[in-house]
């Protein structure tokens, strides 16, 4: 059974679509397993460190926070992934309402799909651009970004969702998903959505979303683990379901499979934390 | 402001349900869910808006914020760090803070209390030094939710002392200044504790005009729920944001207060009444049978100094309990056990029951667990700073770290490599683990004996299977002396020995979902560890130092954080053991409850903190007062009905109490709660036999 309250997002329909047996665990059964992702641990756990620090870096920028102050006693690496996002003329150069760290959800079939966009800024003439940013070693391939679940949630969710945020009913084709990446900076990949696009994209949700509920309610059976044996190179799970000792080496990984989900980076309701006396 | 609504009563009168309501409304008049604002005193709180928040009917749009005062702090912080980091005088302004849990902030404050335990300046109170460090730390966080500067606080509890024993207040001023050398460490490593986090908040960023626009920007609607159980600094919040809100609706639930010893202040909550334009008060409690009802105003009535006393219009309460006297200890959970089982099997869902106890303690917890799990019924248990080595899974591979580093010169006992054996190795049963680690494992030697070492006749005992799983395991551990030690932090240690060989097929963690989740927590914990203590990993060239600093400190028991999975699994439907305040704080109902031991003094009885003190230590009591033993009584007395009251009402069906006699520990128990229940027994069969 799913967690009472669950919300879906990108990251954790892109795990069921990976492997189904990665989701049950994950998410049903929420068991937690110390095994490696992967290697070498602290440079992955670095570079994942340099990318939050980016998300936060522009975040304060598009509050106000005055440049003088966010660039200070950056480090080389952030000063040049900073500099290369100072001149990212297409974000700076638009004009509009800008929304940075928003979360929008919507109901599917039942489901509530949840998306954390890194950005989104409203032009009331030319409609929503998501952006999303990106701090992938490698460049970014416009054909391995269509094939993940984030550039097919990210603008249904808008869609759906974001009327309320343009002041009146938001048609597709008014939104535009814009993905720029530190290892490419002067080259973000643009994606125009459009209403077919939307239509295939609520489509192809329900069904996943169907064929997700189904598999809940065989039951307690071990889910279908995924074929290709390379993703559990970087999985936590590798030890549990037998497929494998070594973690992959990060350099090997596929783009994003490093995302943080939304739900798990969350510090709304941090606790005053019970002390034992 | 369009509307301000302060509405008060007591549990299961619908504010919650109104307010979720009201939401919708505010949502259908055309207002953005992301100007909303929720404030929850805790995480657990705010389970009824999550479940509203995910039903299909709910409309789209952006995430509605559920916050604590914590979060909110935070929050503000992570973003507007630089505009604040400066001026409240951090050594590194242009670096990024590393925030604190309660785990990592005793990491740091444990330095300090062992360096002040040694001059002696704690003598005269007789606690151990994992206690001094937690009462500081929250003397330091009542300080930042009250407004107090740390002089205040001591200054505060010397008062409250009066002319009792004259040892106590030096004790006072040298928490005083072990809470001073922490804090600035933290000024000066850019760390954030819960405290400082509080502090900031309130003395540095709600000052700041950019953040002052970012929250009225984003938050146009309030909702407050459980205001009684909420921190003065969060009512100072709430004061600051008033003008610039559209709208605000403040909840409050009149019986409560239970978070008092984590700075709640019931009484300044009803302050903010006077500033809102309408005012109810609901009396009517939904679903609650009427025999429920007349047992809380009893309870409420008979713990109530100043409340006159009055028959209750309503019926016999005595319908909606049953008490049950027991000589023994294990006589009672056997009666709750059998209960439990008779209820399941009628039909009621385990999710329905609860069975608390003023504390749950590891045996209890224990003798409760098997017993039910012995009828096939499910049990899931809360119960906070549960440390982590304790779990047999934990502890066998913090012997195997051991083990890995025998330059550490730690040797663990016989009898604990041999637990670790059995642990981790699938075949061995405890007689042959014993065995094995008998013959392969001597105290002081560098390494593991091999398996091929040992006679034949003990290899056929130990068997070949068991040998070869052994032998993986040596070799690992071999080949990190040889080649890994030193270059790898102690979190990546334990997941690495977790994942390339415990969890393999054939070694006791492969599916082993328990000690999955058991290890997680220690990697999890040393990974906290390691981040906030040393969290520029490039400059560290020799991790086994640190490593040896995560595992003694451990073994001091610093591991203190409370078990994650554990809360998760709340929502499972399975009988749920806990505390009477955790079953309260998550503010849930239930068609069965068990109250066992209520004897006991425990469910009367005040921790024993020395070095604080929670009511002295609150913006309320007056800062030239002595607290005398009279106040320690009408506050216990209090403290209980609040208790009472809440679980009854939190109760649908039944309610079965358990008494032992004897106690655990074989003394007879009169405690308070039982003289109260003997009162009204008394009172309602004298009044059946009224003609």
């Amino acid at each position: 059974m799913l967690p009472a309250g669950f919300q879906f997002s990108q990251s954790t329909l892109q795990d069921y679509v990976d492997c189904p047996r990665r989701f049950q665990l994950r998410y049903i059964l929420r068991q937690a397993w110390p095994g490696v992702r992967t290697e070498p641990l602290q440079q992955h756990e670095r570079h994942m460190d340099r990318g939050v620090q980016f998300h936060r870096l522009v975040q304060r920028h598009q509050l106000g926070i005055p440049v003088e102050q966010l660039e200070r006693g950056l480090d080389e690496e952030l000063a040049g992934w900073w500099r290369a996002y100072l001149g990212f003329d297409l974000l700076h150069s638009m004009l509009g309402r800008r929304y940075p760290e928003i979360t929008l959800s919507a109901d599917l079939s039942g489901a509530r799909l949840l998306a954390k966009y890194d950005l989104l800024v409203v032009s009331p003439n030319q409609g929503i651009t998501i952006f999303d940013w990106k701090t992938s070693l490698k460049p970014l391939r416009r054909e391995f970004l269509l094939k993940r679940l984030q550039t097919h949630v990210y603008p249904y969710i808008l869609a759906r969702s974001g009327g309320g945020l343009l002041g009146t009913e938001i048609s597709p084709k008014q939104i535009t998903f814009c993905c720029w990446n530190t290892a490419a900076p002067s080259e973000p990949v643009i994606i125009q959505y459009s209403q077919e696009q939307y239509q295939q994209d609520e489509s192809y949700l329900s069904g996943l979303l169907a064929a997700l509920r189904a598999e809940v309610e065989r039951g307690p059976a071990v889910w279908v683990l995924t074929a290709d044996e390379h993703r559990c190179r970087f999985c936590e799970y590798r030890s549990l379901c037998g497929r494998g000792e070594v973690a992959g080496n990060f350099e090997e990984m596929d783009d994003f499979g490093d995302e943080i989900d939304p739900s798990v980076a969350d510090f709304g309701l941090v606790d005053v934390e019970e002390i034992g006396f | 402001m369009a509307r301000t609504r302060f509405i008060e009563g007591p549990a299961g009168t619908g504010k919650t349900t109104y307010a979720i309501g009201e939401l919708r409304r505010l949502l259908d008049d055309g207002v953005r869910p992301e100007q909303i604002l929720i404030l929850l005193p805790q995480r657990s709180a705010g389970w009824p808006y999550e479940h509203a928040f995910t039903a299909p009917d709910w409309p789209d749009g952006a995430q509605i914020d559920l916050v604590t005062i914590g979060g909110l702090a935070r929050r503000g912080l992570e973003i507007f760090w630089p505009l604040v980091a400066e001026k409240a005088g951090f050594a590194y302004p242009e670096a990024e803070p590393q925030f604190l849990n309660v785990e990592t902030a005793q990491y740091y404050m444990w330095r300090f209390v062992n360096e002040a335990v040694q001059t002696g300046v704690f003598d005269s109170v007789n606690i151990t030094p994992f206690r001094i460090m937690t009462q500081v730390l929250d003397n330091l966080s009542k300080a930042a939710i009250n407004g107090f500067a740390l002089d205040d606080v001591t200054e505060r509890l010397v008062t409250a002392w009066g002319d009792r024993h004259s040892s106590r207040p030096p004790v006072y001023h040298a928490a005083q200044h072990v809470a001073e050398r922490f804090r600035a460490y933290c000024l000066e490593n850019n760390l954030l504790d819960f405290s400082l986090q509080i502090d900031l908040l309130v003395n540095y960023l709600l000052d700041e005009a950019l953040y002052r626009e970012f929250f009225q920007q984003n938050y146009r609607h309030l909702i407050a729920d459980n205001l009684e159980e909420h921190t003065p600094v969060t009512r100072d919040v709430i004061r600051w944001a008033w003008d610039d809100l559209d709208s605000a609706l403040l909840l409050y639930d009149t019986d409560a207060g239970y978070r008092v010893f984590l700075g709640a202040d019931p009484g300044g909550g009803l302050e903010l009444k006077a500033r809102c334009d309408e005012a109810e008060a609901w009396e009517q409690p939904y679903n609650l049978p009427p025999t429920l009802g007349t047992l809380a105003h009893e309870l409420g009535t008979l713990l109530d100094a100043d409340r006159p006393r009055s028959f209750p219009a309503g019926e016999n309460p005595r319908a909606g309990f049953t008490l049950e006297f027991c000589q023994f200890y294990p006589e009672m959970l056997e009666w709750a056990v059998n209960q439990v089982a008779a209820l399941v099997q009628h039909g009621v869902p385990p999710g329905e029951i609860v069975v608390l106890a003023p504390l749950l303690g590891d045996s209890l917890r224990f003798a409760l667990t098997t017993r039910l799990h012995e009828r096939g019924i499910r049990t899931v248990s809360h119960r906070p700073s549960r440390a982590v080595r304790d779990e047999p899974a934990a502890r066998a591979v913090l012997t195997l770290m051991a083990l890995a580093h025998p330059g550490w010169n730690v040797h663990p006992p016989l009898l604990d490599v041999a637990n670790a054996l059995q642990q981790v190795i699938e075949e061995l049963d405890p007689v042959r683990a014993w065995l094995l680690a008998q013959i392969v494992y001597r105290p002081g030697r560098i390494e593991l004996g091999t398996f091929d070492a040992i006679l034949l006749a003990a290899q056929e005992r130990i068997t070949y299977r068991a040998g070869e799983k052994y032998e993986r395991l040596r070799r690992w551990l071999a080949a990190y002396q040889d080649e890994d030690a030193g270059t790898m932090p102690p979190d990546h240690f334990l997941s690495r020995l977790f994942g390339e060989v415990l969890s393999q097929p054939g070694f006791g963690f492969h599916t082993n979902l328990d000690a999955g989740r058991v290890v997680a927590e220690l990697v999890e914990s040393a990974r906290r560890f390691r981040q906030t203590l040393y969290p520029r990993a490039e400059d560290v060239t020799d991790w086994i130092d640190i490593s040896r600093e995560y595992y003694e400190l451990v073994q001091a028991g610093l591991l203190a954080g409370t078990y994650v999975a554990s809360w998760q699994q709340v929502e499972q439907d399975a009988v749920f053991l806990a505390p009477a305040y955790t079953f309260l704080m998550r503010n849930r109902r239930v068609s069965y409850q068990f109250w066992l031991d209520i004897g006991s003094n425990a469910w009367w009885e005040r921790l024993e903190q020395p070095l604080t003190h929670p009511y002295v230590l609150a913006r309320g009591y007056p800062h030239d007062q002595m607290w005398t033993d009279e106040q320690e009584y009408f506050s216990r007395r209090d403290t209980l009905r609040r208790l009472m009251v809440g679980l009854v009402r939190r109760c649908q069906e039944h309610i079965y109490i358990g008494i032992s006699n004897l106690s655990e520990q074989g003394f007879e128990q009169r405690g308070p709660l039982l003289q109260t229940f003997q009162q009204i027994i008394q009172r309602y069969d004298q009044l059946e036999e009224v003609p």
